[in-house]
């Protein structure tokens, strides 16, 4: 090699090393440096004022979920598409992930995005499905989290409870900011008249069909249904939890309090049924079930009302009527409303709305049975301290004629 | 003895290094694929594995993927290195004794004791950085050591002239070492959004500055190697390899499109993406007119895997070009789609590149066991397998995102994939007999039977003219 042409390639090696790494830095400038300063600009302009931090178990509780690869099915990472913002809320914004060391967003979506996870089930509905997923959901291909349990979904170890209020926590800063926190990151987000921007802010912050929604009002069923279609729909998704003949006796029902309600023992109007499958019922397991559309709720509706016996109760002993309005009045009201429609002055306060008897009839024996024992994982206490036998009788009298029946609006 | 400048470079082959490391690569890889095929099983059958936690789907996927890039691909791309190395550049590698140190620094500290403590609970939930971090302090001083053993023979003898494979090691080597820390270290120290950034850069790197370059510098070392023709073209080669040193690290944020990450990033990433589209065009462009006259399915083993190599690395390409693109990604992003992208990546486009290498490789120990045929079954079987397993899991995906679009309940998905990951989880039947295959025919058969091989493939006097000297100056070597 000549010494011009040794000079050329000393030469153009230095401008390929300069030139390689130069490629790289400018990569991790560009996609790594630029957009961490954009986003660290955009989270101090954007979170409420005083954000949620994590616990130390929800703390615990994400360690768990990323050992167990829990990211690698599911997503935390709402995207700026109306398809995803209407089945999980509002897109994920930067401020939300400011603490996730590492960050847990996921590429993968076997079973849905969990960024709005929190309030939306019930603790012993997470407990039953990481314990055994198939007793809630047949058809879910979940692993089974037995590990975290001393053998039985009614005894979680530390660790499931841990995992379960990580679970509860995801979202839960953004809804607790509030309105005023919405209002806040709208002012302090550029986003001008950039409309993707804006779709952060376009819908509700959890748009989970899943989530029980208390009070909310509900569609009203078309009259024409399909039966056999919702038998299949009620052997899918109810049977797990009410019994494949309604009984409230499914393969998850002792892993759940409140239990689920033993749908043969009740006559229920049509409204009552449209509020549980549209709002779901806020506080216990049962989530709602916005997936499905009017029409097939209207078919589980139907099936529903289909177990119930229809066995014509013996009449109240005359004498009674009186007595049980008396100890109606006296006892029930607080909660469950002057005319039983669960309106009572307690009613808000309690974290299970109590039963509305306008629209739902306890058979004589169910309602016995509550006011003997009372409803376990519900504010409904036994009575049998406070009431004789022949007020007790009285009582479940009394409330079955409360019922409105469908003509009721 | 007279004995010509390639015989020189071969006589400095550290045969044992290749030997063992060419092992490692396939155990690692029958035990990664193990756990590929649990987990597709444990999809069909949920409850398989429910009382063990090491058992469970997240865990074995973590080592899965870990296990196919360190231990498979990490493996094979070395025994490639301690061959190819010493012929490119004339000289040994830095030293036998640094070989011997590596080999056990990256099986039996990193490989090994990762899936360990992948399985027992420690991990971080970083994709492609899934070991923990001890883990990733022991592949760091292993990747230095790397580039302390492979770099400094192209230089020792001052600057020269590098071949493109040459440019690919190098580049490779060196690269992934800064990009390395970018998806395992910099995610614990930066948060959420940002951390996700850094994040992409390494998902995509990892891809694009680990396993692409060393692969590419298999099937342009293999091709002429075994064709006995230079390559087409030096220029386009250069160019090929320019491109995708500036391309490649520029397509990490497309793993987040429609995310908060700024919305620039996002398109300049995607741009990128389908700009790598042109560089694979040019660089596939190169091989395949190098590999004219041979035809896409050629007599050697090494050369086959090499074709084919070549063609998945196309399509797998043109399909991230396309898939990167907003209308696509917003429909394919999340589903079986992209794992069906991932595996003709890692399964078809990057084995099939290590396949090449490590046969190429094995046919040229005199001392080491061959047998043709296996390779042979094993080349078809995992030609049926790839393809079978990536149709599959395309379609698999298009349904999943019609279905989340459509605003149908989530379970519908769920129940609309399970024929599709019946179909996946057959087609482990194919690639694990390949795999399988591929040990047979790297352990069985008579020794030297891989020199007999090319000499029959290329159909020439010269091998078996050398092939005495070539086994005298390699046990004078050893």
């Amino acid at each position: 090699m000549t010494r011009g042409a040794g000079r050329a390639l000393r030469m153009s090696y230095l401008v390929a090393s300069v030139a390689g790494v130069g490629f790289f830095v400018m990569s991790v400038a560009l996609l790594g440096v630029w957009p961490k300063r954009v986003l660290e600009a955009e989270t101090r302009a954007m979170a409420p004022e005083h954000p949620l931090g994590l616990s130390v178990s929800e703390l615990r509780g994400r360690a768990i979920y990323g050992r167990e690869g829990c990211g690698y099915c599911h997503t935390q990472q709402i995207r700026y598409l109306h398809a995803d913002m209407a089945r999980f809320g509002a897109p994920t914004l930067a401020w939300e992930t400011r603490l996730d060391y590492p960050h847990l967003w996921g590429t993968r979506r076997i079973g849905p995005d969990l960024s709005r996870e929190a309030q939306t089930r019930s603790a012993d509905w997470h407990f039953a499905h990481l314990f055994s997923p198939r007793a809630i959901v047949p058809e879910s291909v979940m692993p089974a989290y037995k590990g975290l349990f001393e053998g039985a979904a009614t005894e979680p170890r530390q660790e499931a409870r841990d995992l379960v209020a990580y679970l509860d926590s995801l979202g839960h800063a953004r809804e607790i900011a509030g309105p005023e926190g919405e209002a806040r990151a709208r002012a302090g987000c550029e986003c001008g008249d950039d409309e993707m921007a804006q779709m952060a802010f376009a819908g509700p912050v959890n748009a989970h069909p899943a989530r029980a929604r208390r009070g909310d009002a509900a569609p009203a069923l078309p009259a024409t249904v399909n039966l056999a279609a919702g038998q299949v729909l009620y052997a899918d998704h109810c049977a797990t939890c009410h019994g494949a003949s309604g009984a409230g006796d499914g393969v998850a029902a002792a892993m759940l309090l409140p239990r689920p309600s033993n749908l043969a023992e009740h006559d229920y109007t049509v409204e009552r049924l449209a509020d549980a499958l549209w709002n779901g019922v806020a506080g216990t397991a049962m989530p709602a079930w916005r997936e499905y559309s009017p029409h097939d709720l209207a078919a589980i509706a139907q099936v529903v009302r289909g177990f119930r016996s229809g066995g014509v109760e013996a009449p109240l002993p005359e004498g009674l009527v009186a007595l049980g309005e008396r100890v109606y009045a006296a006892n029930c009201v607080q909660c469950h409303g002057e005319r039983g429609a669960g309106n009572g002055p307690a009613a808000a306060e309690l974290k299970v709305a109590p039963t509305n008897f306008q629209r739902q009839r306890p058979s004589l024996a169910e309602g016995l049975r509550a006011l003997r024992n009372g409803v376990d994982g519900t504010p409904m206490a036994p009575w049998t301290t406070r009431l004789n036998e022949a007020e007790l009788l009285a009582a479940a009298h009394y409330v079955r004629g409360l019922y409105a029946g469908d003509a009721a609006r | 003895m007279e004995v010509s400048a390639p015989l020189r470079a071969a006589s400095r082959v550290d045969t044992k290094l290749v030997h063992a490391h060419g092992v490692a690569a396939i155990v690692t890889l029958l035990l990664s694929v193990t756990f590929g095929i649990i987990v597709s099983l444990e999809l069909l059958y949920p409850d398989w594995g429910a009382n063990a936690a090491w058992l469970s789907w997240g865990r074995l996927r973590y080592a899965h993927t870990q296990g196919i890039m360190f231990g498979w691909l990490g493996n094979a791309f070395f025994a490639f290195l301690y061959h190819a190395v010493p012929v490119l550049s004339g000289r040994p590698v830095t030293s036998a004794r640094l070989g011997r140190w590596m080999f056990g620094l990256w099986n039996f500290a990193a490989v090994g004791p990762g899936w360990v403590l992948l399985l027992a609970g420690f991990s971080q939930p970083l994709e492609w950085a899934e070991f923990p971090l001890a883990i990733d302090a022991v592949v760091v001083v292993a990747l230095v050591l790397a580039v302390v053993q492979f770099v400094p023979p192209f230089f020792s003898r001052g600057l020269e002239h590098l071949y493109v494979s040459s440019w690919y090691i190098i580049g490779g080597l060196i690269f992934t070492l800064f990009a390395y820390p970018m998806g395992n270290f910099v995610p614990e120290l930066v948060p959420g959004a940002s951390g996700a950034a850094f994040s992409g850069l390494w998902i995509h790197d990892a891809v694009g500055l680990f396993v692409t370059p060393l692969a590419l510098a298999i099937i342009y070392f293999v091709i002429p190697a075994a064709t006995r023709r230079p390559i087409y073209s030096h220029f386009l080669s250069m160019l090929g390899f320019w491109l995708l040193f500036f391309l490649y690290p520029l397509n990490g944020t497309h793993h987040y499109v429609f995310s908060v990450i700024p919305m620039s990033a996002q398109v300049g990433a995607i741009t990128a993406s389908v700009l790598l589209g042109v560089d694979v065009i040019i660089v596939v462009t190169n091989l395949l007119l190098s590999l004219r006259g041979s035809g896409l399915f050629p007599r050697d083993i090494g050369l086959r895997f090499a074709a084919m190599s070549t063609v998945f690395y196309l399509i797998v390409s043109m399909q991230g070009s396309v898939q990167a693109l907003m209308s696509v990604n917003q429909t394919v992003h999340f589903s079986d789609w992209v794992i069906g992208h991932s595996h003709l990546a890692m399964l078809g486009f990057a084995t099939f590149a290590g396949a090449a290498g490590l046969t190429h490789v094995w046919q040229r120990i005199p001392t080491a066991r061959y047998n043709a045929r296996a390779l042979n079954h094993g080349y078809w079987l995992l030609v049926v397998g790839v393809v079978l397993m990536v149709t599959d899991l395309t379609a698999a995906g298009l349904v999943e995102g019609r279905l989340w679009q459509s605003g149908a309940p989530w379970l519908d998905s769920v129940r609309a994939a399970r024929p599709y990951w019946i179909i996946r989880s057959l087609s482990a039947i194919p690639l694990a007999g390949g795999f399988i295959a591929i040990l047979v025919g790297l352990v069985t058969g008579p020794k030297g039977a891989g020199l007999a091989s090319v000499e029959a493939s290329v159909g020439l006097e010269p091998v078996a003219a050398i092939a005495p000297r070539l086994a005298v100056v390699a046990t004078e070597a050893s």
